[in-house]
């Protein structure tokens, strides 16, 4: 009598097993399908503005995409050749061919040029309103952790802040524009947009700060405390520089959310198109009180204002692909640098 | 906690220090009272934003009454119930005209007739539908006519309102003489509606002789050669006997019609509420409807929803429950990185890319059997939800991955101890136990989908009127508006203290009142449900 090839309590393939692992599988599809999509959009925008912002010869990147303004783009034939140039080249081509005076062209807005003052805008608006919502948001998550005691304040607090996270972020925009645009009469202004963005993004900020304050533990204020310092003392010295790296690699989240909404700067700090560069005013005090242009604005311009064809898609992917990159690297370097943290503070 | 500088120290304590105190307060204090400053800026913002809202919105009811009362005193209204009369004409002459092309199909497609010979056998019917359709043309012209008495109406009130405007201005600025100078004329609406009202016994003749002409028609009607269009037909004679009886109804309204009838308050409210149409800059009468815009904004997140509920509680219960460590590890970060990505770029690759692959797909032959499909507007409900589903499935990933997470470890080994399979485990005891947590997420996930602007702005297609129903589940090709969208599209155009700006800021007040409505349902669903035995 030969014994059995299988072990007696070895599961057995049957219905049920199969079904489960048939259920594992549609879990599983339904995974992979999300990352599917999100790596579909970053490698499509990836793939198609890679084209713009780089090239095949040195120094590899379009440089000029990066330090230009946007201009119009002209498309013309001349003596038999066909040319493409932006605004001033084309009037310094005018000029210097003055047979070329008459020529017909075609004419895309912004399809030309570089989009170094959205650039610059975006660079502007983050760094302000993250200052205040930093400032705000490390200070209230201060005293939410290490002063309140529960109760009633604080609870409405509490209660404040998770509203306020979900409130749409046209709604901002709305209250920015009806505040300090209006009311204020700031007009459209780098101080509004980053007031609002600052309120926008105060939630995250607040939230993140109290998640690193409460990772410190409570032996380091208990032995401050009992060496005799205040408590001012002791959240100064032992408490804010141990959590002071995970509250600033936890707002990087917020900069990206930040740096990535439209609908609160459309009516508050983005101009659609704007000469000046920001500091380019007579003024040191209207530096605060003047519009700039963004690049998530200016893809909303470039992708609703002008149509698609071969000529202004450059500027499209290639606005899309720069912005999505920053963006992603401040998300990714906030993700990794957070997990890092995560598995270093184990006191 | 014990507080170690407790101020109240025994008065006989040997080392004592003076501190340093600010309007009674300790420096210790001071900097307590700082911090707490800060976290009530959480509870002022919030308040702000309602404060804001309502100062610029709330005007928009008392300027809606106005609007409304206007639009009755001019007898734009009177004008209106005419208007209707003509409107369900034209419906009627619609469904004849799409009689005529199913007629036409029939003859080229089933009894195979060249065009031309079809269109020759059809020139009974066609002769049939001009009698038809001419029949109303009196009365359109007498409609054309009084429309251009009531807009001059309105005209003139809007004029004198301009100038008494001016006066009040100049009184302002102190120019009396210049302000005596503005000549007003009171407009006497009832002086001025008398020609209008006195064409009514013109017009119940005409919409006598109308609905005589119209019957008559009817009787010249042409034999239809298929069953299912003979029904059709026999329905258009049914259903222009039933309007030719209802146009008694229309000269009732007009007889009992009073332009003096106060308009009550709650109509501009109502007509907002309810309003099914947003109409705006129109040489007629304005109307802001939030309806289409609400249905558009719940559509959108209906389509959204369908598609990141099942994606992203799958995701979430493959992550916590069924993927190795390793996997995991890596998933995880990776669907948190999807939530990064800037919603004007997935708006940007909606116009780009995903609204002409859907449509392309939509227009493959073996695919028709789908619901609505083939499509030809690139840009509509179903591109937007798509896209908006990726906006949510993060976040309802996320937090449905922290409530599995939540769930006692005992649950699990109770149920494997049992015997139960891991599928079993899953279905039966994880995810109820997790449940209120998973609905929350996904209520949080529609917040965000409703509060979402920048991809239905580009990729929703911005058709202001409420999708047609009837077509089934393909209404979800068709275009349509949303509250988001509308707010970032018109704000930078209106001008600032008019009703459509206030009608604006009310639309922000709905987006702004839903949000936490969704929150506060969301908070209370986790607060209840908690699982108690940890």
């Amino acid at each position: 009598m030969s014994a059995p090839a299988v072990h007696r309590f070895q599961s057995q393939p049957n219905a049920a097993r199969r079904s489960e692992r048939a259920a594992f599988w549609l879990f599983r599809a339904a995974t992979y399908l999300v990352l599917a999509c999100g790596l579909g959009v970053f490698g499509t925008i990836f793939f198609k503005g890679a084209g713009t912002v780089f090239k095949a010869e040195a120094p590899f990147i379009n440089t000029t995409f990066f330090t230009d303004a946007p201009e119009s783009l002209y498309i013309f034939e001349f003596e038999g050749k066909k040319y493409e140039m932006g605004d001033r080249a084309f009037r310094a081509f005018k000029e210097k061919h003055p047979a070329a005076a008459k020529v017909k062209s075609e004419s895309y807005v912004y399809s030309a040029g570089g989009i170094f003052p959205c650039i610059v805008g975006t660079v502007l608006l983050v760094v302000g309103s993250m200052t205040i919502a930093l400032v705000l948001g490390v200070c209230a998550a201060i005293y939410l952790n290490e002063y309140a005691r529960d109760g009633l304040f604080i609870r409405f607090v509490r209660l404040a802040i998770l509203n306020l996270a979900g409130v749409p972020s046209i709604v901002f925009g709305l209250f920015g524009f009806g505040m300090f645009v209006i009311y204020f009469g700031w007009n459209v202004s780098l101080l509004a947009g980053w007031f609002t963005l600052a309120f926008m993004v105060l939630p995250v900020v607040i939230t993140a700060s109290e998640e690193s304050l409460k990772a410190v533990p409570k032996g380091f204020r208990e032995g401050s405390l009992a060496l005799g310092a205040t408590k001012w003392q002791t959240i100064r010295k032992n408490v804010v520089p141990y959590a002071l790296p995970g509250i600033l690699t936890s707002s990087i989240l917020g900069i990206a959310r930040v740096a990535g909404e439209t609908a609160p700067i459309m009516f508050t700090a983005a101009y659609v198109v704007r000469d000046k560069l920001p500091w380019e005013v007579e003024k040191a005090g209207e530096f605060l009180f003047q519009g700039v242009m963004a690049l998530p604005y200016h893809i909303y311009v470039v992708s609703s204002k002008i149509p698609q064809n071969d000529y202004t898609e450059r500027v499209q992917y290639g606005t899309a692909f720069v912005f999505l990159l920053v963006v992603a690297l401040i998300a990714a370097s906030s993700i990794l640098l957070r997990n890092h943290l995560r598995s270093r503070y184990k006191w | 906690m014990s507080e170690p500088n407790s101020t109240a120290a025994p008065a006989a304590f040997a080392i004592q220090k003076r501190r340093l105190r600010l309007l009674g307060l300790t420096l210790d204090d001071t900097i307590k009272a700082f911090f707490g400053g800060n976290a009530v800026v959480a509870i002022v913002v919030l308040t702000l934003i309602t404060i804001f809202l309502l100062r610029e919105g709330l005007g928009f009811f008392a300027q809606n009454s106005q609007s409304l009362r206007v639009y009755r005193q001019a007898g734009l209204e009177y004008v209106d119930f005419i208007r209707a009369e003509v409107d369900d004409h034209t419906a009627l002459t619609r469904y004849l005209s799409d009689l005529r092309l199913r007629q036409l199909t029939d003859l080229t497609e089933v009894k195979k007739l060249s065009l031309e010979d079809a269109n020759a056998a059809l020139t009974k019917f066609d002769e049939f539908a001009d009698k038809f359709s001419g029949t109303v043309d009196p009365l359109r012209s007498m409609l054309s006519d009084l429309t251009e008495q009531a807009t001059a109406i309105k005209t003139k009130f809007i004029v004198t309102g301009d100038k008494k405007e001016e006066r009040r201005q100049l009184l302002a600025e102190g120019k009396t003489a210049e302000a005596a100078a503005v000549q007003i004329e009171e407009t006497d609406f009832a002086a001025e509606l008398k020609p209008l009202v006195a064409t009514l016994p013109a017009f119940k003749e005409g919409n006598r002789e109308f609905g005589r002409a119209l019957l008559a028609t009817l009787d010249g009607a042409p034999v239809m050669p298929a069953p299912e269009l003979a029904a059709r037909m026999e329905k258009l004679k049914q259903l222009t006997r039933d309007y030719v009886a209802g146009l008694p109804a229309v000269e009732h309204a007009l007889e009992t019609w009073d332009y003096a009838r106060p308009i009550p308050a709650w109509k501009a409210v109502s007509s907002f509420v309810f309003g099914r149409q947003w109409l705006t800059a129109s040489f007629w009468q304005d109307w802001y409807g939030v309806i289409p815009l609400f249905i558009g904004s719940l559509m959108v997140s209906i389509v959204a929803l369908v598609l990141a509920v099942p994606l992203g509680v799958g995701a979430a219960i493959y992550i916590n429950q069924i993927a190795s460590l390793r996997e995991q590890r890596i998933i995880k970060p990776c669907i948190e990185f999807i939530s990064a990505i800037p919603s004007v770029v997935l708006g940007f690759f909606g116009i780009a890319v995903l609204g002409q692959a859907l449509r392309a797909l939509s227009q493959v032959s073996w695919l028709s059997w789908m619901p609505g499909f083939p499509y030809s507007e690139r840009l509509n409900i179903l591109t937007a939800g798509c896209l908006l589903a990726l906006i949510a499935v993060p976040t309802i990933f996320t937090l449905a991955e922290d409530a599995l997470n939540n769930v006692p470890r005992a649950f699990k080994e109770a149920s494997f101890a049992l015997g139960a399979s891991r599928l079993q485990t899953i279905v039966k005891i994880i995810v109820p136990a997790s449940l209120s947590g998973i609905i929350s997420a996904v209520l949080l996930g529609l917040g965000r989908v409703v509060g979402e602007t920048m991809v239905v702005l580009l990729c929703a297609g911005n058709r202001i009127a409420i999708p047609d129903f009837t077509a089934g589940l393909s209404v979800v090709t068709q275009p349509v508006h949303t509250m988001t969208g509308i707010i970032a599209q018109e704000m930078g155009e209106v001008v600032r203290g008019s009703i459509h700006y206030r009608a604006l800021f009310v639309v922000g007040l709905v987006l702004f009142a839903l949000s936490l409505l969704i929150n506060y349902v969301a908070q209370g669903i986790v607060r209840k449900y908690r699982i108690s035995i940890g």
